[in-house]
């Protein structure tokens, strides 16, 4: 009998859940969706934690070895209380993924209010304090994310926007980091599949000789409520809108309980990916939007799955059904 | 900011906007073509021509953009073919492949812009196109991500910038954004926002291209409040800061016209009043707004800019 664990090509740590409110130090109601970077052999994540009060914030958990975290004390980044960002943050900072460009280390993150999530942008140079740039999106977007290089000396950025009520995720260009432009649809949902409802962008794409390869995550929709796995596409080097692969199948889905159960049940959330000199992929993903976990794979893996389970994309223009979102 | 007007003859009235007595200009019945509906129109003055966009819906039901023009801007010939339709090929095919609609002119150094929709599976998105002549509109970019509508460029540069008002779908809000290409766009904020407990209660989004006046930048906006039976759409206007357009100093607290006709009452898409163009007449000092009513013809209304201001004026006034 095969373990239904052996379906997912992602090994799950048995240290699993790496991180959870129990770890914060300081009273929260949950702790998820970190965006993690490696620096100088030391692990960081930027974790998402959501506090009683039912807006999120940022805390830093640093290690050396990737397993285990030790969490500063108070949150480093909250919501602005002054300047043009205080009314757009004010129920909240969500979701950020760490990209180094160029040697700067930048944040997107979502800025939440009333006026519904839009990308925001950030630099760090400690972690400690935090530079915003303001919003590079309208609002009703979130899972934004820079590639770690410019491409045809443009930076580049996923997200996911919402149109005709399908969230697909796409692509967007810029000179400076402040105007943005020539977007595109690059990953949209497919109809059957694990990922026929939503999809969005995860982890930071990863250059290899093949193509960009990108974890994103994908959503169906069930009678009881959306269900949340993660797959991998790969991408032209030089023109990430096309899409040369893509998995038919999920790298991962929930199945542990710390996966099943939470404040929203059945969710893997990759949000970072760290590839290792040996080859060897961590994925750091917020399970349940209750805890932290990791589960690992090799460079090696995820390409053989994408090139030889790799689905070409949908073709341009072609209908897709629009599936309810409310 | 704006200009003190003597509030005593101030009247709080129902239709501002005065109608034309021939209302409506353009029916479905005056098209060259058999079509499926008409939904608003861009309008300028060029060269002495009143020049309209109008957006129409043919019978497979998408949109294209087909050009009339007239001397009096009364009575319109329209053309056959249409002046912009769906991209069939490059970069816009498949953001278009439901559509083209709703441009929005704005007079910049010379050059018309248009914004108008894209309109495809994917969503709506913000397309540009120029024209200086209106004889052919090219494409330029699609500058947005969707879904965002009801956009138009300022006709001047605000801070050195390019400057545009959109309405993302999300939240229901007027938005401001910058360029200094017109490719590329960021630095977003809010300029406006529905009013709990009015007639603009749900939505708002940018009717008519923002005008330069003495008390700054004056937009006609549409405003929604829905009801057990359907939205309603009603014009409304505002003043907002000629160097900081983010900053509203003026906007009424009435529609300044709304659906009560019956071609405004009944068509297609019920008690929907919609404009997306004006020309300022300088000869009579007022806005000739045009407008499309019902999803199923095109009406022309006047109000003079006096009237607009006072209606701010006392609005702000009463809201103080």
């Amino acid at each position: 009998m095969v373990s239904l664990l052996e379906q997912d090509l992602l090994e799950r740590y048995e240290g699993n859940p790496l991180i959870t409110a129990a770890d914060i130090p300081f009273t929260c109601n949950t702790v998820f969706n970190g965006g993690a970077t490696k620096l100088n052999g030391q692990y960081t994540i930027l974790l998402r934690v959501e506090g009683q009060h039912g807006y999120s914030v940022f805390a830093l958990a640093r290690s050396s070895d990737g397993y285990d975290f030790e969490i500063e004390r108070l949150p480093v980044m909250t919501p602005a209380t002054e300047g043009p960002m205080e009314k757009y943050e004010v129920a909240g900072i969500e979701d950020p993924r760490i990209t180094v460009v160029d040697g700067t280390t930048y944040i997107v993150y979502t800025a939440f209010s009333g006026y519904g999530p839009c990308m925001a942008l950030a630099t760090t140079e400690d972690f400690s304090s935090f530079e915003r740039h303001g919003l590079i999106s309208e609002p009703g977007n979130k899972d934004g994310l820079l590639f770690p290089r410019k491409v045809g000396g443009r930076y580049v950025r996923f997200d996911r926007p919402i149109g005709n009520d399908i969230g697909r995720i796409w692509v967007t260009f810029s000179d400076d980091l402040r105007y943005w432009g020539d977007s595109r649809v690059v990953i949209s949902p497919r109809p059957g599949y694990w990922d026929s409802y939503r999809v969005g962008a995860s982890c930071v794409p990863i250059e290899t000789e093949s193509g960009w390869l990108a974890i994103y995550h994908g959503v169906k929709m069930t009678s009881g409520g959306p269900i949340y796995r993660a797959g991998v596409v790969l991408l032209d080097l030089q023109d990430p809108s096309v899409v040369i692969a893509r998995s038919s199948v999920p790298i991962l889905a929930p199945r542990m309980e710390y996966e099943r159960v939470g404040d929203v049940c059945n969710v893997v959330f990759p949000s970072a990916a760290i590839v290792e000199d040996d080859g060897q992929v961590r994925v750091y993903y917020g399970a349940a939007d209750t805890a932290i976990c990791v589960a690992t794979t090799t460079m090696e893996k995820l390409l053989a799955l994408v090139h030889k389970d790799g689905e070409p994309a949908p073709a341009p223009g072609s209908r897709r059904p629009s599936y309810p979102v409310d | 900011m704006l200009l003190l007007m003597p509030l005593k003859h101030v009247k709080l009235q129902r239709n501002v906007v005065r109608r034309w007595q021939k209302n409506p200009i353009i029916r479905l019945g005056d098209l060259p073509f058999h079509a499926a509906d008409i939904h608003n129109a861009g309008a300028v003055l060029h060269k002495g021509r009143y020049i309209l966009l109008i957006t129409i819906e043919n019978l497979q039901g998408y949109c294209s953009i087909y050009r009339a023009h007239s001397d009096d801007g009364r009575h319109f010939e329209i053309e056959k073919e249409p002046v912009l339709s769906p991209a069939e090929e490059g970069p816009f095919a498949q953001y278009e492949t439901e559509g083209v609609r709703d441009a929005r002119i704005t007079l910049f150094d010379g050059v018309y812009y248009i914004v108008y929709l894209a309109q495809s599976e994917h969503g709506f998105r913000l397309a540009l196109a120029q024209t200086e002549d209106f004889a052919s509109i090219e494409r330029v970019a699609l500058i947005s991500e969707p879904d965002t509508k009801n956009a138009a460029l300022f006709p001047r540069k605000i801070g050195g910038r390019y400057a545009r008002l959109e309405r993302p779908r999300e939240g229901g809000n007027i938005w401001i954004s910058y360029s200094e290409d017109l490719l590329n766009w960021g630095d977003w904020d809010v300029v406006m926002t529905p009013r709990g407990g009015y007639w603009d209660h749900d939505r708002i989004g940018l009717s008519v291209p923002p005008i330069l006046t003495p008390c700054g930048w004056l937009i006609f906006y549409y405003g929604v409040k829905n009801t057990p039976g359907g939205p309603l759409f009603r014009l409304g206007v505002a003043f907002l800061n000629e160097e900081d357009p983010v900053e509203v100093v003026g906007r009424s607290n009435i529609p300044l016209l709304a659906p009560s006709e019956t071609y405004e009452r009944i068509g297609d898409v019920q008690n929907l009043v919609f404009s997306c163009g004006a020309v300022t007449n300088t000869k009579t000092g007022k806005v000739e707004l045009y407008y499309g009513a019902s999803d199923s013809c095109i009406c022309l209304g006047t109000v003079s800019f006096d009237t607009l201001e006072r209606i701010c004026r006392a609005s702000t006034l009463q809201e103080d």
